[in-house]
């Protein structure tokens, strides 16, 4: 065989090829779950949740504070509105206060504002990018930890309405994805001193629920990233008393690195350590000024600190480490869209969908036969059609598409144009009379071209829109419907163009 | 064994007048338009629309109860019960989008929820919005493209209105039947949209962009895309019967609105489309 000649067949097998390869050889640390392709199933063919929600709160923006006065005016926000202080959230840097909580409204929420003497531009519902953001890093942290495989978080933006938060998670029902989203870890702060022996101990001088609020990263005064933080007034003193005996009545400077460690008991210097789940998040000393309000007494009049860490990214990382997997804002499930699966119905719909797609492979190909009638025109059609869907699958493979319902529907269409087209290739080359040289062909099957790809276009035109508008799972059955037509026109669709020819022109 | 036999016929257009022709596909469009503005006018909106759209929940539940004890065991009545094709399994529908409370009620009554979906009113109105934006853009851009691929007016419009009437009458077949819409509906008028207009390019290809005499050509475009469209539904009606009866619902959608479009765009194809390019051809181009 002419390699030249047939480049078109070459191209062709080179791509079924490649799919088999994506589609069957084991692959390493990838999502093989076993099964005997590395097909990606999603919650529709193999169970799982699946759930779209917006954040509950209201969001004041155009608020002028200043960085030193965001903590005031988050304390000031949340006693005018007799709310938790972890539901105020005073951003400086976006000019924003959020409150986290159902039962305020946004005349409530600027009135508050006002009469601290601050000038909301406007009052909104929904919450700031940033935190939404902060809200997709924590869940997604969830969902990787315990999920199997597969699991996403990302937001969607509707059109008039809220930005939604939309997460998917393989292995578990709505009541388990529920219980994970407000599941909370354990958040205690240890100081680290020498015992009456002179070696290093530590004792836990905060829990949980001392702290009152955890202030967003930021930067400070002296151009630190810090987290900031607040105790409850009802532990302050004995936690400055602590602190005192504990000897951080002065200045001290913790020399160890947290990457180092990893255990509290490890650490010999005097530290404040911060564990989630007995994973130290957070290592360092007293300053001076702090320290001397411990010996004072004063500290317990104000109690807040911060801590200080190396850059504006662990510094975030460590208020998401203290939120101790607390969302910023909770999720409003009442007015969120979701969608659950038992694995045992996925399944079902795995064989389900598979029986159907491989019955309308039949139906067509019965089409075929009975149309041409002719074995040498109707074989390589069926064999053509069939390396267009195995290529489109080896596609999804490949780029580890998790496959849904619509998606099997997508797969129909694709088999279902994919025919249409062979039935236009085949018509034009085969008319009236016969094709007596490579001239006559080439040009038929230019002619032929021109309809394929005209065709193609006016699908890839009308299904484009659903790509990118988020409308359910839609999209997935866009995007295969729009690759398997650019397969079929740029690979599988010419080779059986060359096909046709060898057949035709050998006989 | 019986012989299934395969042939396109040939229709001897030149019997009928254009406007004979063109009157049928006219008169089913006129009536599919007053059926989706009567439907409107008296309801709403054109057709029923689903809980994608409404707002709502669906729940697949396992269970030994009669299927009509089972609204008993929900605090709001379910809007419909619809067994499946598997023994004791059964759809639940409900207007209230408070999925979590309805799953529990279902445990609580003893039955094992194998599925659930909810949409929240308001996230059910946007979809709305959006998938009639989602049609617009792909209409208009299908149009665009018809006037880009033939840069004349009467078949370009010929293609056009072919296509409007080619998801204009599946609704009305839908909104007659009570079948209500849903994300599958829609994903299947956009499929519609590119799928249909195959047929009227390869016309329309072959009658402009080809010598030979008019009949001729259009006899060889009918015979490729006849068989082509048929094979389409084929492929299209086995999804739809399969999918209904295994109760996968998007499938069996998708399937039917294709089903019905593409018989539909058998007609408007070789009777309105045909008849404006006839005209075009023997009388339009000499003006």
């Amino acid at each position: 065989m002419n390699v030249r000649e047939n480049w078109r067949i070459v191209l062709l097998v080179v791509f079924v090829v490649g799919s088999g390869i994506a589609l069957f050889a084991p692959v390493t640390g990838g999502a093989d779950d076993g099964g005997l392709t590395n097909l990606q199933y999603g919650i529709q063919l193999d169970g799982g949740t699946s759930l779209q929600a917006p954040a509950v709160g209201i969001t004041a923006e155009g608020v002028n504070v200043s960085a030193d006065d965001q903590n005031a005016l988050a304390q000031d926000v949340s006693d005018a509105l007799s709310l938790d202080p972890i539901d105020v959230r005073v951003s400086a840097a976006s000019e924003t206060v959020e409150v986290f909580t159902r039962n305020v409204t946004q005349d409530q929420l600027r009135s508050a504002l006002l009469e601290v003497g601050y000038q909301p531009d406007t009052v909104r519902d929904g919450v700031t990018a940033a935190t939404r953001q902060q809200m997709v890093q924590v869940i997604r942290d969830k969902i990787s930890q315990s999920a199997l495989s597969g699991g996403s978080v990302s937001t969607i933006q509707s059109i008039e309405g809220p930005t939604f938060i939309s997460i998917t998670a393989p292995d578990r029902d709505q009541e388990e994805l529920q219980a994970l989203l407000d599941e909370r870890g354990v958040v205690r702060v240890y100081a680290v001193h020498p015992d009456a022996n002179g070696s290093w101990t530590y004792d836990q001088v905060l829990g949980q629920d001392d702290f009152q609020r955890i202030s967003t990263a930021q930067q400070n005064s002296d151009g630190n990233s810090v987290v900031p933080v607040t105790v409850r007034d009802s532990v302050a003193e004995r936690f400055q008393q602590d602190m005192v005996e504990y000897g951080f009545g002065q200045e001290r400077e913790c020399r160890v690195s947290r990457t180092d460690v990893t255990n509290v008991s490890d650490i010999d210097d005097y530290c404040l350590v911060a564990t989630l789940n007995d994973n130290i998040v957070f290592a360092g000393g007293v300053q001076r000024n702090l320290a001397s309000s411990f010996a004072s007494g004063s500290f317990a009049n104000d109690p807040g600190y911060q801590m200080i860490t190396g850059n504006m990214s662990e510094a975030n990382e460590l208020e998401i480490s203290l939120r101790a997997g607390r969302l910023p804002a909770p999720l409003d499930f009442e007015n969120a869209r979701s969608q659950s699966l038992e694995p045992s119905m996925g399944e079902q719909f795995r064989t389900d969908s598979l029986i159907t797609g491989i019955l309308a492979v039949f139906a067509v190909s019965g089409m075929i036969y009975f149309r041409y009638r002719d074995a040498r025109v109707a074989l390589p059609m069926i064999v053509t059609a069939m390396s267009e869907v195995f290529i489109l699958l080896g596609f999804v493979a490949l780029v580890q598409y998790p496959l849904n319902l619509s998606h099997i529907a997508g797969f129909i269409a694709v088999i279902g144009t994919g025919a249409d087209d062979l039935i236009i290739i085949a018509d034009e080359i085969l008319q009236r009379e016969e094709i007596t040289t490579d001239r006559v062909f080439q040009n038929r099957f230019r002619k032929a071209f021109w309809v394929i790809g005209a065709a193609a276009a006016t699908t890839i035109i009308a299904m484009a829109p659903l790509t990118v508008l988020s409308l359910g799972d839609l999209s997935g059955f866009a995007i295969i419907t729009i690759v398997g037509v650019l397969i079929g026109v740029l690979v599988t669709r010419p080779a059986y163009g060359d096909l046709l020819r060898r057949l035709v022109l050998d006989a | 064994m019986v012989m299934v036999e395969f042939e396109v016929p040939e229709v001897d257009y030149t019997k009928y007048s254009n406007r004979q022709l063109a009157i049928v596909p006219l008169t089913v469009l006129a009536l599919a338009l007053a059926v989706l503005i009567g439907s409107w006018a008296l309801t709403g909106t054109p057709a029923a629309l689903g809980i994608d759209f409404t707002g709502g929940s669906e729940m697949t539940v396992q269970t030994d109860m009669a299927a009509a004890d089972i609204p008993g065991a929900f605090s709001t009545d379910p809007v419909s019960v619809q067994g499946t094709d598997r023994q004791n399994q059964y759809v639940v529908t409900f207007d209230s989008s408070n999925i979590d409370s309805l799953r529990e009620q279902a445990s609580d009554a003893g039955m094992s929820v194998l599925g659930s979906g909810s949409t929240p009113p308001s996230f059910g109105a946007d979809s709305m919005r959006i998938a009639v934006i989602g049609i617009v853009i792909a209409f208009l851009g299908m149009s665009i493209l018809a006037f880009a691929l033939f840069r004349t007016f009467v078949p370009s419009v010929a293609i056009i209105i072919s296509a409007f009437s080619d998801l204009m009458i599946p609704l009305a077949v839908l909104s007659l039947l009570g079948v209500k819409l849903s994300l599958g509906t829609v994903a299947g008028l956009l499929m519609l949209i590119g799928y249909s207009v195959d047929s009227d390019i390869l016309l329309n290809n072959h009658i402009l962009r080809r010598r030979g005499e008019f009949y001729e050509s259009t006899y060889a475009a009918m015979q490729t895309g006849v068989t082509m469209t048929l094979t389409s539904i084929v492929a299209m009606a086995v999804m739809a019967i399969m999918a209904t009866f295994f109760n996968i619902q998007i499938m069996a959608q998708i399937g039917l609105v294709l089903v019905l479009g593409l018989s539909v765009d058998l007609m408007n194809t070789y009777m309105l489309n045909l008849s404006l390019l006839r005209w075009y051809r023997f009388h339009g181009v000499n003006r």
